[in-house]
């Protein structure tokens, strides 16, 4: 169910408000929004609710009613499975697979998608088609090709490390669409120009005037690079990992509870994640920019009144 | 003492071809403008000398140094572009350090070539702000500053005042021409902007098609242009049908005009005589006859456009405020043609080329 997270999120994340929504200005039309926002609300909280109930309250299911609404509240499931030490190493190795998934990602994403919006503009619908294959085509089709391959590339796909390639993949429909997004929104060819004039190499241009500004995007797109990481269960599970979701699933046979107990605070983080995201992305400059009345006035007009050098 | 080079520079970009073998000699300390309509080559030529693109065939050289094959950043150029090049993410000092951390310089000397390069533009006091706080006329002067800060061999303008409106222009423009004075760097300014680049220039280059159509100084430019296109490109021209009357005149309906022909021409010709708007006057008596089709007010000067009734074509010129007063749409007026600055050209030949500039200017 973790993922689930990355698509809603990308989808506010990267593409911008259309403003169409707010424009009605009827009550009726007003009731009409605040009835489908409070439906779609409960539509996704009663399931989480629901978990919530099973897996903290040690009531027998059958009694989950209004009147045990109060009963029995406790986080024993949970923390079993903090007792346990495969929980531990499920979530060192869920972990570093999100770290080196990122590190990769951004090390290979990068350099192509400035490459690709300097040199080959044109082939740019062609490769954010490319990029969405792997949300069309499902996991359990490209572990199908990796079982294929498997005997003759053991030395690599042994390691439980050879999972980040295929989570690079898995990530791609976010995390291109984010650091595309980022460029768009930039006028690369000017600052790139601009900064080679000024007697930057490429590396000293990608370092000091593209990453800078490419911030937000890029920490988006590491963000949700490790939502996805943190809820992929299909191929950790036919290539027999034990990441964090693949413990869930077999914590579930002692412990049902616990583990939903743990799928909810896994749930809970990665909203967490997202609001540290959020807020961590927000432009810079732009509160300093507010205090500093003489800068709107020199925003606003476009010449203001020039001081007199001393 | 030469500063920059082009010898037989040709690009081109598919089937297109953006330069057709540029040959251009630059004084140290001069400011060239490449003045020209959209797609002839100018911003080629100037990207060719920044490094960005390379030139198909021909060298390039800085001070007797060729730098054609050199990569961008290890040229040493100073570039403003024509749409706000600053880093957003440094402010207005970490942009014009930016340069100058690149070339590894002291703290100290370069806090200090900062100040004085802000002192420049006049902008100290804006230091500390981000390029989306400034406005358009102060980031172009930040640009300006980033760019002067390397002490560059040559300045590259690539209309850089293009994206302002037109008080700041000027002002700009002629901010650009007292630094570019002071500091005595040789510049090369691209500006599809005829006023631009006649007003700050000390030689102007017109270009078209990938080609110099001629290269002088803006008088030079103006008043005795090369061809009919930079004739028609540079300021506004009229024309009108003639005969060639002889070797030093020419007959433009029942007037015959004194004006070396040229011997491309011989008597009887029909041609096409291109003259300034300033070379035509309103006279009492004599001239053609014509009527006053509109008039448009400048404040020091009122252009009147008026039909010339027996030529059957349309022609404008300057007045001064007082004898514009009486000038109204309707008029009966008579104008005579001073031809002694004017062009002549075949009749036949066609002028594909001048139309395509009127559009993109």
């Amino acid at each position: 169910m973790t993922a689930v997270a990355p698509p809603v999120a990308d989808s506010e994340l990267v593409t911008p408000p259309t403003g169409r929504a707010g424009r009605r200005r009827n009550p009726i039309g007003r009731l009409g929004q605040a009835l489908v926002v409070v439906a779609a609300f409960l539509f996704f909280l009663m399931p989480l609710v629901a978990m919530a109930r099973f897996s903290l309250q040690s009531v027998p299911t059958i009694r989950l009613n209004w009147s045990t609404l109060f009963e029995g509240w406790s986080i024993s499931g949970v923390t079993k499975a903090f007792s346990s030490p495969q929980f531990w190493d499920a979530l060192r190795m869920s972990v570093q697979l999100a770290v080196g998934t990122v590190a990769l990602t951004l090390g290979l994403l990068l350099p192509t998608a400035i490459w690709v919006h300097l040199r080959l503009p044109r082939a740019r619908a062609f490769i954010e088609f490319l990029t969405v294959l792997p949300y069309v085509i499902p996991a359990i089709a490209l572990v199908a090709g990796i079982k294929v391959v498997q005997p003759h590339a053991r030395w690599f796909l042994n390691s439980p490390y050879s999972l980040i390639p295929f989570y690079v993949i898995l990530a791609l429909p976010f995390t291109y669409r984010s650091i595309d997004a980022g460029l768009r929104a930039l006028d690369l060819r000017t600052l790139v120009d601009a900064s080679r004039s000024l007697g930057a190499g490429w590396g000293t241009t990608l370092v000091r005037a593209l990453i800078p500004n490419l911030r937000t995007a890029i920490i988006s797109s590491a963000f949700l690079t490790m939502a996805v990481v943190l809820g992929e269960y299909t191929m950790a599970q036919v290539l027999l990992r034990d990441t964090l979701p693949t413990f869930l699933q077999v914590f579930r046979g002692p412990e049902p509870r616990g583990s939903y107990g743990l799928a909810l605070l896994m749930l809970l983080a990665t909203t967490m994640l997202f609001a540290v995201l959020s807020v961590a992305t927000r432009p810079r400059g732009r509160n300093k920019a507010d205090k500093a009345s003489t800068a709107t006035i020199a925003a606003a007009t476009d010449e203001p009144p020039r001081k007199p050098n001393p | 003492m030469t500063a920059l080079v082009y010898t037989g520079v040709r690009k081109t970009f598919g089937s297109t071809v953006a330069l057709e073998g540029l040959d251009l000699v630059i004084e140290s300390g001069e400011l060239i403008s490449l003045l020209g309509p959209s797609g002839c080559g100018k911003t080629t030529a100037l990207r060719i000398c920044a490094g960005f693109e390379r030139p198909d065939a021909g060298r390039v050289s800085v001070s007797g140094s060729d730098i054609t094959d050199l990569p961008a950043h290890k040229r040493n150029m100073g570039m403003v572009f024509q749409s706000y090049s600053l880093f957003p993410n440094l402010t207005v000092q970490g942009n014009v350090e930016y340069g100058l951390r690149t070339r590894r310089l002291a703290k100290d000397d370069m806090r200090k070539r900062v100040g004085d390069m802000l002192d420049l533009v006049e902008l100290s006091t804006q230091a500390k702000r981000y390029p989306h706080q400034l406005s358009g006329g102060q980031q172009q002067r930040v640009a300006l500053a980033r760019a002067l800060a390397v002490q560059p061999e040559v300045l590259l303008l690539d209309e850089p005042l293009s994206a302002l409106d037109a008080k700041v222009r000027t002002t700009l423009r002629d901010e650009i021409r007292r630094i570019q004075t002071e500091l005595r760097i040789t510049t090369l300014f691209v500006t599809h902007d005829q006023e631009e680049a006649l007003g700050i220039s000390d030689r102007v280059g017109v270009m078209s098609e990938g080609r110099l159509e001629q290269l002088g100084s803006p008088t030079d430019v103006y008043r005795r242009p090369s061809s009919a296109f930079v004739a028609r490109f540079v300021g506004s021209m009229n024309e009108l049908p003639a005969t060639v009357a002889g070797p030093d005149a020419l007959r433009v309906d029942d007037l015959v005009l004194p004006m070396s022909v040229g011997p491309a021409h011989r008597q009887g010709d029909v041609v096409r005589l291109l003259v300034r708007p300033e070379d035509l006057h309103l006279v009492d008596d004599g001239g053609l006859p014509g009527s006053v089709t509109s008039t448009t007010f400048q404040g020091a000067s009122t252009t009147v456009t008026i039909r010339l009734d027996r030529l059957d074509r349309l022609v404008s010129l300057h007045t001064s405020g007082s004898e514009a007063a009486h000038v109204t749409p309707g008029d009966r007026v008579r104008v005579t043609v001073d031809a002694a600055h004017g062009l002549c050209e075949s009749a036949g030949a066609p002028s594909p080329a001048v139309r395509d500039a009127d559009d993109a200017a």
